[in-house]
């Protein structure tokens, strides 16, 4: 059992990695900044770590999908993320084959259901 | 005192050295920080930072993130990392051995060193070597690794392949080769004992077309020949037997013997070798050309060996 629980731990977070970065490139259509991104993500009904999303981030900007800026007039400094052009091409591919895995998927449950 | 958040960082700090982007990951992480401490655990003071700190994780595993996209050694490059320390280390055990054997030290520039070791000393000696080889090669595919290059490294096929454990069969012209190569290595050797039996020595020249004169001292034209003359004898049986099977076992004794009679070799003290006379100059070229050449056989002979060896274990392993 324990066994299990950790297999299925393994696998949801190797099908996690895509899918977060997906989902951060649709948030970030809105400028927005790391804790209210991680607040957005849990009303959406999704837990990200802080310490999965940071490290995210960096590699998305770093890919030159996502910009960022650091806006000083606050009490507290934010850095705010936004998606760009580029950001936008991926973020459309990705969805293109996440709807084709999900057709797949789809496909092969009606088959299961019905052999 | 520094607080908890300040702590944080600076072990996050310590693990990310070497990131140019350091100070601005430290900044994202302080103002995350301090932002869920006032949002969930009521303002900046030390206990709610000391929660937001926890919340955020271990400083280490934080760290490794952001390093994931940033392997120390490539896993494209992991499978040379033993596959050089083995041949690494098969130089330095040879070179360990004949040391021991000759009471010499080596060196070979610019990293391998083997200083003048007792049997014992050998022994304590060996596993550091192989500690030095397997760090040497992971420094090496860690900087091709952080060069960020496409480095395309030679793959040396030492008979470490599963496909590779059992021997190929021999086609015939592979065969008629050995059976040329084992008549031409008779011949040799035949020749080889008439003239030691009729000049006690098979080291020879000849000046304007007179008696062939001897040209080693008696005695260590003596020894000398015997030593080649039983190699020779060596080599023409192994390709006659090798006409016959296809076993390594051939090939691992014939090198073993042809180790030993090197090893026979190098006993012979290269000082008043020479029956003719020679300049100073002469001898002092040509003593190291000698020493050099011998062992770079018994090296070829030695990784050949461990080779078979390997080849054998593994078959050994894979019935």
């Amino acid at each position: 059992m324990i066994k299990v629980a950790l297999d299925i731990g393994t696998l949801e977070t190797e099908m996690n990695r895509g899918f977060l970065h997906l989902l951060v490139l649709a948030i970030l259509e809105n400028e927005m900044y790391g804790y209210a991104m991680v607040k957005h993500i849990e009303s959406l009904g999704y837990k990200v770590e802080e310490n999965t999303l940071y490290p995210l981030l960096r590699r998305l900007e770093k890919n030159g999908w996502i910009t960022s800026r650091w806006d000083l007039s606050e009490d507290r400094p934010r850095k705010f993320y936004a998606i760009t052009t580029e950001g936008r091409a991926i973020r459309a591919s990705l969805f293109g084959i996440w709807e084709i895995q999900n057709s797949i998927l789809d496909k092969v449950t009606k088959e299961n259901l019905h052999a | 005192m520094p607080n908890k958040l300040d702590v944080y960082l600076e072990e996050i700090s310590h693990y990310l050295s070497g990131r140019t982007e350091r100070e601005e990951i430290l900044n994202e992480i302080r103002s995350h920080i301090l932002e869920k401490a006032a949002s969930e655990y009521g303002g900046t003071g030390d206990e709610a930072i000391d929660q937001a700190v926890l919340a955020f994780g271990p400083a280490r595993r934080l760290a490794e993130r952001y390093a994931e996209e940033r392997p120390i050694i490539a896993p494209g490059y992991k499978r040379y990392l033993f596959r050089y320390t083995t041949l690494l280390f098969a130089i330095h055990l040879a070179l360990t051995i004949l040391g021991v054997i000759f009471k010499e030290s080596f060196i070979v520039f610019p990293f391998l060193f083997i200083p003048r070791l007792s049997p014992l000393g050998a022994v304590m000696y060996l596993p550091m070597a192989f500690l030095a080889d397997l760090g040497l090669v992971a420094l090496v595919l860690y900087l091709i690794t952080q060069s960020g290059k496409e480095v395309k490294l030679p793959w040396p096929r030492i008979g470490l392949d599963l496909d590779e454990v059992n021997p190929p069969r021999k086609p015939f012209w592979s065969l008629f080769g050995t059976a040329v190569g084992a008549i031409i290595m008779l011949a040799i050797t035949s020749f080889s004992l008439y003239l030691f039996a009729r000049h006690q020595t098979i080291f020879l020249y000849l000046t304007d077309g007179k008696e062939p004169r001897p040209l080693l001292t008696p005695e260590a034209g003596r020894y000398l020949s015997l030593i080649i003359i039983v190699q020779f004898a060596v080599s023409t049986l192994t390709l006659f037997v090798k006409l016959f099977t296809r076993s390594r076992w051939v090939d691992i004794i014939s090198n073993a013997i042809s180790l030993g009679l090197i090893g026979l070799i190098l006993r012979q003290p290269l000082d008043n070798l020479f029956a003719i006379n020679m300049s100073e100059k002469l001898l002092s070229w040509i003593k190291p050309t000698i020493l050099i050449t011998l062992i770079i056989i018994a090296l070829i002979i030695t990784y050949e060996l461990i080779r078979d060896i390997i080849r054998i274990s593994r078959r050994q392993r894979a019935l």
